[in-house]
């Protein structure tokens, strides 16, 4: 086996923690992974989002070692260890099922790996109360896990790994089998627990919510593939593709529009009507490019009168989803299709029944134009 | 899980009785072994005369004491050796990566489960024989001159026991096996635990329910092993139920038989029942249920 | 040596004992095979030719032809009686509590644990009790006795598996319990009642400790036959037989295997 960097191999950056180098997978037939490249900065919480099936899970088990990459290098650290089995790769994994071993108690699990680095006694005690202190477990050390509530679970799964001050920590959709309340408050100890560490994260989720809350940069995956690497911000205002664009958030996607240049304006017309939008440095488009452009539904709003005016449409209100802080309204708007807006508050049920008319004012400023 | 307990009980009698009278019948069979045993022999005839508890002191001979403790000693080797043999192929079974290869194991394992032990003790007969494979094999390959015995010897008898009691073995080890969590042994190898150490710290602990229960089953089948003894023993090797059937069908003492099958029942149940709160408790441990 | 090459090499050492092991336990089977097909009358290795003389006789062998008969016959009431009684029982602890649920599901479970000279001396001294002797039926309980265990266990798995809400729709569509029980519980069942019935055949046929002492030389069973004649004669008669039981056993099992799903049934697939 070749040892060290194939020939491409971009050179070691001293930031980079964990680097991905044309790693692809497939099983048989089925790509998981398309080949790609991909670069963790050290001490960066770099998260993996996409439905499931887009190949995230083995991307994380090939840098875990679980799974032999079919082509492509890993380095950790600026060593190569596509080829070291997982016990000696340093990585510490968090798993969606948390995996803590049922025969031992919270102490023994959090001492598993101190133990195997055959660390004297006192120092494993000292680091494995340190650890738990760390995930609000003090006293907690003689439990068996089973007695343990989910949240409980979740944070010796943590300890487990942390106290190792791995290379890269390894979290495999760690939330997603804690109920709704709990789920909130882990994402707040978590963003904690990373100041704290500083560890070099790598996190994994279908949920776009956590991904935008946790990340330093965002990975967004789909069918093995890179769609967009970008910070949570970028990613929303900014993103990439269609595919970006519907699955972060949500988000009225316009029939194909033909832009035309007037002055300081963008005017885009699509399906007999026009909308305009002031000329802005993202949305570098050329006179007579025909665009699709996407619309988040807080950029939707209602109008005072039903038509006229700039960027104002007539439409019928089908239904409104109540939700607290907002309502998120949805209107029949002719050419236009169905649209979504998100309304503050719920004046506008009974404002607007389902069946009335409105207008309804599109706010271009912050909207996406992406190439057909 | 919770029973659902309906006001109205559709076909509770219909079902209920075949059951009552097939557990009647197997107790009445029981039944008489426990009253023959209390009876006086009577020699050369069938018929047995007033209760006495003699037979059971009869136990207490020598002889048949020896008996008793060769067949504890086999049954113990023959449980211990299946559990070793058996462990790596349940392993595999549970755990090789390609479907055709646990398909082709699964088969191996427990077809000769289902040949019957008179055919398996045949085909030891054959490899164990003086002019038998092993023998050949080995003459052929010029490592003996004379046939080495193999028949008629405790080995014997345990090298065939062995084989017949893997099948089951595998079953249940593989079964404990397939509870054990894939991602818990990962885990051990991510905290940077080696491929022996994942197995002495985790699988094989968390395995120790299906170990211990598999191992004791064992111990009671071939405690209760008749044929294998018979026909590789040739005589020379007896175990209990040897004994029994020497006594029963060829002296016809049937008081003293029903006494020698009484007492492998109870060395059975008694080995099952003493280990099941034991198994429940590790099971327990390890949260299986 | 490094990590990755020391993984290699565990590895295939692991596979190697594992080979070896089935290597053992298949071994034995292989050699009836080879003998069942040797010409000459001494047992031998390598054989010297190949026959199919010993299969000739063993087919034409009265004895074996009159026990094979009496094996079927057996094999057929002991098995459909117990798929009978066995699916009744099974039906009872999965639905209903009753006292006296746990004695009466300890003895019908415990012909497992008993041991068979046990039960066949048991089931001879019952049958001369009930003037019945070693007929037929005697053989037929004894036998029924044995596999009960085992048809209880499918049955009531592929009872566990069931999805409750499937009765109480039929139920809610107004099936009276009978329908619910025909139409709905039975056809669901089938597939474990199948293999249930399939198991407790195959363990009736080869069934030999018991059956020595429950089968007197009219009713005795191909087993009781084979042993018999391997306590009088050497030749590979007997070869030919077990060749045979081997062969059918194994077929058997492929093709339960296809159809059921043997690792689905013992439930050792990996979670």
């Amino acid at each position: 086996m070749g040892q060290g960097a194939a020939a491409g191999t971009p050179p070691f950056a001293a930031e980079t923690a964990v680097e991905l180098v044309g790693v692809g997978k497939s099983f048989g037939p089925v790509t998981a992974v398309r080949e790609l490249s991909l670069a963790i900065r050290r001490g960066e919480v770099l998260t993996l989002l996409g439905p499931s099936g887009c190949g995230k899970t083995t991307l994380l088990n090939m840098i875990a070692g679980f799974e032999e990459p079919s082509a492509g290098r890993i380095l950790i650290d600026g060593r190569d260890v596509t080829e070291v089995p997982p016990y000696l790769r340093d990585t510490g994994m968090v798993f969606q099922s948390y995996a803590l071993f049922p025969h031992m108690d919270v102490f023994e699990n959090v001492a598993f790996g101190l133990r195997m680095r055959k660390l004297p006694k006192a120092k494993i005690a000292a680091e494995v109360m340190r650890a738990l202190e760390m995930v609000k477990l003090g006293g907690l050390e003689r439990r068996r896990v089973r007695q343990l509530s989910g949240g409980q679970q979740q944070r010796v799964a943590l300890a487990r790994a942390i106290v190792l001050r791995p290379k890269v920590l390894l979290l495999d959709e760690p939330l997603s089998a804690l109920d709704k309340n709990l789920r909130a408050q882990m994402q707040v100890e978590l963003k904690e627990l990373h100041e704290r560490t500083r560890l070099t994260t790598l996190f994994v989720t279908h949920d776009q919510g956590e991904a935008l809350s946790l990340s330093d940069r965002i990975v967004v995956m789909s069918r093995g593939e890179i769609q967009q690497i970008a910070a949570p911000i970028e990613l929303y205002r900014h993103p990439a593709n269609s595919f970006v664009a519907s699955f972060i958030g949500e988000i009225n996607r316009l029939p194909p529009a033909r832009c035309r240049l007037s002055g300081g304006e963008i005017v885009f017309s699509l399906a007999g009507i026009e909308l305009t939008a002031a000329r802005r440095d993202d949305l570098a488009l050329g006179d007579g490019q025909q665009v699709h452009l996407f619309v988040r539904p807080e950029h939707l709003a209602v109008a005072a009168e039903a038509a006229g005016g700039r960027n104002r449409i007539a439409c019928r209100v089908v239904t409104h989803v109540y939700q607290g802080t907002h309502t998120l309204t949805r209107v029949e708007a002719g050419a236009l299709g169905v649209l979504q807006l998100r309304v503050p508050g719920g004046a506008v049920i009974e404002r607007a029944p389902p069946g009335s008319e409105i207008g309804v004012e599109i706010n271009l400023d912050e909207a996406v134009a992406l190439p057909d | 899980m919770k029973h659902r307990v309906p006001r109205r009980r559709p076909f509770f009698l219909a079902f209920l009785l075949p059951s009552l009278l097939a557990a009647g019948l197997f107790l009445a069979a029981l039944g008489d072994v426990l009253q023959y045993s209390f009876r006086t022999f009577i020699p050369g005839s069938l018929d047995v005369g007033g209760f006495t508890l003699e037979n059971f002191l009869r136990i207490g001979r020598p002889i048949y004491l020896s008996v008793l403790l060769d067949t504890v000693t086999i049954s113990v080797l023959t449980a211990l050796f299946t559990l070793l043999l058996s462990y790596p192929v349940a392993y595999a079974l549970v755990r090789a990566r390609r479907d055709w290869v646990r398909t082709l194991l699964i088969i191996l394992a427990i077809t000769p489960l289902f040949t019957g032990e008179i055919v398996r003790t045949y085909a030891w007969i054959l490899v164990l024989g003086s002019n038998g494979f092993v023998n050949s094999l080995l003459k052929d390959a010029g490592l003996i001159t004379a046939p080495l015995s193999l028949l008629y010897t405790r080995f014997g008898v345990t090298v065939a026991l062995v084989q017949f009691s893997m099948p089951v073995m595998i079953i249940l080890l593989a079964t404990a096996i397939s509870h054990v969590d894939r991602n818990c042994e990962r885990a051990a190898a991510n905290l940077g635990a080696p491929p022996l150490m994942v197995f002495w710290r985790v699988t094989l602990p968390l395995t120790m329910p299906g170990v211990i229960s598999g191992t004791i089953v064992i111990f009671a089948w071939t405690m209760s092993a008749f044929s294998t003894p018979q026909l590789i023993g040739g005589g020379k090797v007896l175990m209990i139920s040897n004994l029994v059937y020497l006594q029963g069908l060829s002296t016809f003492n049937f008081p003293f038989a029903a006494v020698l099958s009484l007492l492998a029942l109870l060395v059975a149940m008694g080995s099952l029942g003493l280990i099941r709160p034991a198994i429940r408790r590790l099971e327990r441990r390890v949260a299986l249920h | 040596m490094s990590p990755r090459l020391a993984a290699r090499l565990g590895s295939g050492l692991f596979w190697a004992a594992v080979a070896l092991i089935l290597a053992y336990m298949t071994i034995p089977a292989l050699v009836v095979l080879m003998t069942s097909l040797s010409p000459s009358e001494l047992l031998e290795f390598p054989p010297s030719g190949l026959s199919l003389k010993w299969y000739a006789r063993a087919v034409s062998y009265p004895d074996f032809q009159a026990a094979f008969a009496n094996g079927l016959i057996v094999t057929a009431f002991a098995s459909t009686c117990a798929l009978a009684v066995g699916s009744a029982f099974a039906y009872l602890i999965d639905r209903y509590v009753f006292p006296g649920r746990a004695a009466l599901e300890a003895v019908l479970s415990s012909p497992l644990i008993v041991p068979h000279f046990t039960t066949g001396f048991g089931f001879l001294l019952l049958g001369a009790g009930l003037g019945i002797g070693r007929s037929y039926l005697l053989v037929i309980l004894a036998h029924v006795m044995l596999v009960l265990p085992f048809v209880i266990r499918s049955v009531y798995v592929s009872l566990r598996n069931l999805d409750p809400h499937l009765e109480r729709a039929a139920a809610n569509l107004g099936a009276s319990p009978w329908r619910v029980l025909s139409r709905v519980t039975l056809p669901l069942l089938l597939p474990g009642m199948a293999g249930g019935w399939l198991v407790a055949a195959i363990l009736s046929l080869t069934e030999f400790t018991a059956s020595l002492y429950v089968t007197a030389e009219r009713t005795q069973t191909l087993p009781v036959a084979m042993y018999t004649y391997i306590r009088e004669y050497t030749d590979p008669t007997i070869a030919a037989i077990a060749a045979l039981l081997i062969l059918g056993t194994t077929a058997l099992i492929f093709v339960a295997n296809r159809y059921l799903g043997l690792r689905r049934i013992l439930s050792i697939d990996a979670h």
